[in-house]
């Protein structure tokens, strides 16, 4: 074995990871070994020097002085009781507003409302810009029937002429 | 009354619940904040703002996992932002215990090996701090905190091969650092 994988082996040594046949090959390479030997006490050493004599308790009143932060940022953060239930409240009225727009559309009886003309020519399916068109120009010769006979008029009167006459 | 009872009431705002929690895990985490910044007021304040950010991340927290878990990570990614503020440190002085720990243990007497231990328990804890910040955390939470393998990886959300080949990284860099100040009778440990 070599002494590079004896140091992992050593390393996991003391987590107590190794099994029965690795750690026979570790010992029996650390009879031979005089650098692994050292190896491994030095790591014995490192892991007792991490280990802390007393662990620090946490300073005395934690949570009396914790508790007065915590009221504080409650203050300054009314939006967190919207993230804790608001959140929640979303598919919710959303459902809600499904379930309402349902009930109108199959429950409500539908309007009877007078179509406009040209509603009424798209019900009828026909091309409305050429119905429209046809009336435009009926509308059309009535106005020019009207300026014929005003122009008569004023031509009577001799008053001035216009410039389109037939 | 039992944790995940305590955990429940506090997800719905009861401060007296969260307060046992509180009590329960202060030490725990304080101790996690100090390994890792060698501080104690910094380590105060930086356990106290896990805190507030648990409490009010609880509507998150799913009752699946455990709740001390959960707490341990807030408070690793706590002490990283905040160590990522601060930036690495670069420097440590070591002259001044040098001598003592060069002392061959034949040659000292009972109190000066004390010393001597306790010297090196603060070199120790000092060289970590120059480490890179994620072999600095598994030290903590496996060779300071004590936690388990499979504690280790769920709050640091690692896979246990990551877990047992960044532990193995972090130690052997230690103990290149060290290996000068490091007795050759270390004391008991499983083997």
């Amino acid at each position: 074995m070599k002494c590079k994988k004896v140091e992992r082996f050593i390393s996991r040594s003391f987590d107590g990871l190794l099994k029965k046949e690795e750690k026979e090959e570790l010992e029996e390479h650390l009879k031979s070994c005089p650098l692994c030997q050292t190896k491994r006490e030095e790591y014995q050493s490192l892991l007792k020097a991490l280990k802390e004599k007393d662990l620090p308790e946490a300073k005395p009143y934690f949570w009396e002085r914790l508790q007065p932060k915590l009221k504080e940022r409650k203050r300054y953060q009314p939006w967190s009781l919207w993230k804790q239930w608001g959140i929640r409240a979303i598919p919710l009225s959303m459902l809600v507003v499904i379930l309402l727009a349902a009930v109108i559309v199959l429950f409500l009886p539908p309007k009877d409302e007078k179509l406009s003309q040209s509603e009424a020519f798209l019900l009828r399916n026909l091309n409305p810009l050429q119905e429209t068109s046809t009336l435009l120009e009926e509308e059309g010769l009535e106005n020019k029937n009207m300026m014929l006979i005003f122009t008569a008029m004023e031509e009577n009167n001799g008053a001035r002429r216009y410039p389109y006459e037939k | 009354m039992e944790e995940k009872e305590l955990v429940r009431l506090s997800k719905e705002g009861n401060e007296e619940a969260f307060s046992i929690l509180v009590k329960k895990y202060k030490t725990k985490m304080f101790n996690l904040a100090f390994s890792l910044t060698r501080d104690r007021e910094m380590a105060d304040d930086l356990a106290q703002e896990a805190f507030i950010k648990a409490y009010f991340a609880l509507p998150k927290f799913k009752l699946k996992s455990e709740f001390g878990t959960w707490l341990y990570r807030i408070t690793v990614n706590q002490v990283k932002d905040y160590l990522r503020k601060k930036g690495r440190m670069k420097e440590i002085s070591i002259e001044n215990i040098k001598e003592i720990l060069l002392l061959k243990e034949d040659e000292a007497g009972r109190e000066e090996r004390e010393y001597a231990e306790e010297q090196r328990r603060k070199l120790v804890h000092q060289v970590i701090q120059v480490l890179p910040e994620k072999y600095k955390v598994i030290l903590s939470l496996r060779d300071i905190q004590g936690l388990s393998y499979g504690e280790i990886t769920k709050i640091l959300k690692i896979s246990p091969g990551t877990a047992d080949s960044r532990l193995h990284r972090a130690r052997k860099m230690l103990r290149k650092k060290l290996a000068p100040f490091l007795s050759q009778k270390g004391g008991n440990h499983e083997m």
